[in-house]
């Protein structure tokens, strides 16, 4: 890219120097996390108030938060797929994730609703095709040096149009597909209170165990640690005998196979395997690739930690069920747009302050 | 084609084609590889359109085409420049929404004239460049996020404007730029030839122009050319407002060639068929190499394979698939002719 950031080389000030009120500034701008922690309570706590004041249409109680939790699931998992590939470098980014949710979907509904397959071997196809397509973007990205960008606008086109063409436009909702909505059902944790709030089960079989494997492999594998390596400075990393390309073209396949898994999660979510669920209105690769920048992901690559991300879609999903219960109707859902959109700038403006005066977030 | 060479070298001739040279060892030929490889490739799918179905060859096909691409080769001349400098503008099918609905109300409830429509799109277009010029300019943050960002403003922005309804009843106004009769002088419809000129004169400014060069002078390295004294945030805010003003002009077209209503899908997907053309034309994405030209060749073939694909009778979200397939070809093409010049 061509924008480059002066950065600023600022020494660790005398100890007792700055006050009290700058050094939280401090922490409050460079730790990502701490930031979205604040955020999060001030928005669960401004709306539990408007709550208890009666202005909003609706209780702001605590399984109301819970039951909006359904939201979350393909949020973050396409979160961790975006923080994958941006976190790999030069330009990364993958708008073709919801296209990939599409047609994935759709083959899934193929497998699981008319060819009579059971769900745990069609739950691999849907992981397996996803990879598959993503595998398409790494080779592209990777080995043949496309622009990621342009890349995963050329096959957002084609997986869209393939999603499309494949079974004519027509929605798969037979009845084994309908009986997959049982699994985007709440349930009441055990060992718990009955009081406390019922949870979605997607939270349980696909949100926890992804991110503790993503979790898992960027902070505790060779490979976590090479993708930071590559995302940081291919050049460096390659020179230092690390397989920049085998290790950028894994994490593109990484994507799509997360993608494999929303597109299972939406299918169940809808109870119908659409041809348009991942890339109608503005499709999903757009709040994804907020939520990884909100989260504190570097969009030039070698930054990003999966509790940003899961901590920025927790924000987000919150602050939207909060403004649908304060401006309900058109309004609510418009105002949504307003929110994401005013909160990526805002997040983007403060990396660049944060860049100036800190040299950089954590 | 004899004659120079029985001129004196001496003289005012003599100095043109001195100057023509001197210009020709520092800026690539006009029409650049990836140009020819797009003139072939139109005219290959135009004779094979024309043979498969006769009905493509006729001026009841080829003038909506050139209607429909008109849009987006405007707004395409704009994102070139700004994708010449290194950045990119995602925003521009949001600007298009805004400025559509903003002007095609005031025609409904004020009657504006033709002229003060097409001046209150323009000057709608150019404010909401202006935000993200002044955001990537001086805010120092990476342009694609920001235009995601400003992309739902904008959209917030527009749907206020639509109130939750489409907007009904939009008098003919605008029929200067339409698909009908009276878009038309001699055959040729007014919204091609304005992007025509328009697009003649960006090409001109952006090789013949000091100007223009800052552009590609940005895009190879932002503080090379800072250091060589260019304006590096007043260009760079340029390029997006002039992205902006060229949106809201594109929102004329758009309102024209529609019905007398307008719902609140409109401009939904233009950035993305507006990055296609510029990317099939040839331009870096990222940044410091391309040309009008081919945004407007790579329009053109966007556009051909969509009207050829429901002209063959198939399911016309096939032709997405075939854009994807020639942004991929485009790209590769670009990268093999950069390989070989390196090496050679």
């Amino acid at each position: 890219m061509s924008t480059i950031a002066p950065a600023p080389v600022t020494e660790k000030a005398a100890p007792g120097g700055p006050s009290l009120g700058a050094r939280l500034l401090k922490i409050a701008l460079t730790q990502r996390i701490a930031l979205l922690v604040l955020l999060l309570v001030a928005v669960v706590l401004t709306m539990t108030t408007l709550s208890q004041n009666n202005y909003l249409s609706a209780p702001y109680s605590p399984s109301y938060m819970a039951s909006t939790l359904i939201n979350l699931v393909p949020l973050v998992l396409l979160g961790l797929a975006q923080l994958l590939v941006i976190t790999s470098g030069r330009g990364g980014i993958d708008l073709s994730v919801g296209a990939i949710v599409s047609l994935t979907g759709m083959v899934f509904g193929f497998a699981y609703g008319e060819w009579g397959w059971s769900l745990f071997p069609a739950l691999l196809l849907a992981v397996a095709f996803g990879a598959l397509c993503g595998a398409l973007n790494g080779v592209l990205v990777a080995y043949v040096g496309f622009p990621a960008l342009i890349t995963t606008l050329a096959t957002y086109y084609a997986f869209r149009s393939l999603a499309l063409v494949i079974n004519d436009q027509q929605p798969i909702s037979t009845q084994p597909i309908q009986d997959l909505y049982s699994t985007a059902a709440t349930v009441q944790l055990p060992f718990l209170p009955e009081s406390f709030p019922r949870v979605p089960l997607g939270i349980f079989t696909f949100l926890i165990p992804t991110v503790i494997v993503v979790w898992l492999v960027l902070a505790r594998t060779t490979w976590g640690r090479r993708l930071y390596a590559v995302g940081t400075n291919d050049v460096a990393a390659e020179w230092t005998g690390i397989d920049v390309r085998r290790t950028r073209f894994t994490a593109y396949v990484a994507a799509g196979a997360i993608s494999g898994l929303v597109a299972v999660v939406t299918v169940a979510q809808f109870a119908s395997a659409r041809p348009d669920a991942g890339v109608s209105g503005t499709g999903m690769a757009l709040p994804a690739i907020t939520i990884a920048v909100l989260g504190g992901v570097a969009i030039t690559g070698g930054i990003g930690r999966v509790a940003g991300v899961v901590l920025a879609a927790l924000l987000i999903v919150w602050l939207n069920a909060g403004i649908l219960l304060a401006v309900p109707g058109n309004t609510g859902s418009q105002l949504q747009l307003l929110a994401l959109g005013a909160v990526l700038v805002f997040a983007a403006l403060l990396n660049g302050i944060t860049n100036r005066r800190y040299g950089g977030t954590q | 084609m004899s004659a120079p060479t029985a001129t004196p070298p001496a003289g005012p001739v003599g100095e043109v084609t001195h100057e023509a040279k001197a210009r020709g060892r520092v800026l690539p030929s006009p029409v650049t590889g990836q140009e020819v490889v797009l003139i072939v490739v139109i005219s290959a799918l135009w004779l094979a359109l024309s043979l498969a179905t006769p009905a493509f060859f006729t001026s009841g096909s080829i003038i909506p085409l050139l209607v429909s691409m008109s849009p987006i080769a405007l707004i395409g001349v704009g994102m070139t420049i700004v994708i010449i400098t290194g950045g990119i503008d995602v925003s521009v099918g949001s600007v298009v929404m805004v400025s559509s609905v903003v002007t095609a109300q005031a025609l409904v409830d004020n009657g504006l004239s033709l002229p003060l429509a097409v001046l209150l799109s323009v000057v709608v277009g150019g404010v909401l460049g202006l935000v993200n010029g002044v955001l990537i300019a001086y805010g120092r943050v990476q342009a694609i996020i920001i235009t995601f960002g400003t992309l739902n403003l904008f959209k917030f922005l527009g749907l206020q404007f639509f109130g939750s309804s489409t907007v009904e009843g939009i008098p003919a106004t605008l029929a200067f730029f339409g698909r009908g009769e009276a878009g038309r002088t001699l055959g040729v419809p007014h919204s091609f030839l304005i992007m025509l000129v328009i697009a003649a004169a960006a090409w001109w400014y952006l090789r013949h122009t000091a100007g223009g060069r800052h552009f590609y002078a940005i895009g190879g390295d932002a503080v090379a050319a800072r250091l060589a004294g260019v304006q590096v945030r007043r260009r760079v805010l340029l390029a997006y407002v002039l992205t902006g003003l060229l949106s809201g002009l594109a929102a004329c077209f758009v309102i024209a060639q529609g019905t007398s209503s307008l719902a609140a899908s409109v401009g939904a997907g233009t950035e993305l068929a507006v990055i296609a053309a510029v990317v099939i034309g040839g331009t870096s994405i990222t940044g410091g190499r391309g040309s009008v030209l081919g945004t407007v060749l790579g329009a053109l073939l966007v556009q051909t394979v969509s009207t050829g694909v429901t002209q063959l009778g198939w399911q016309s979200q096939l032709s997405d698939l075939f854009v994807g397939i020639f942004i991929v070809i485009a790209v590769g093409a670009d990268i093999v002719r950069q390989r070989t010049r390196r090496t050679s």
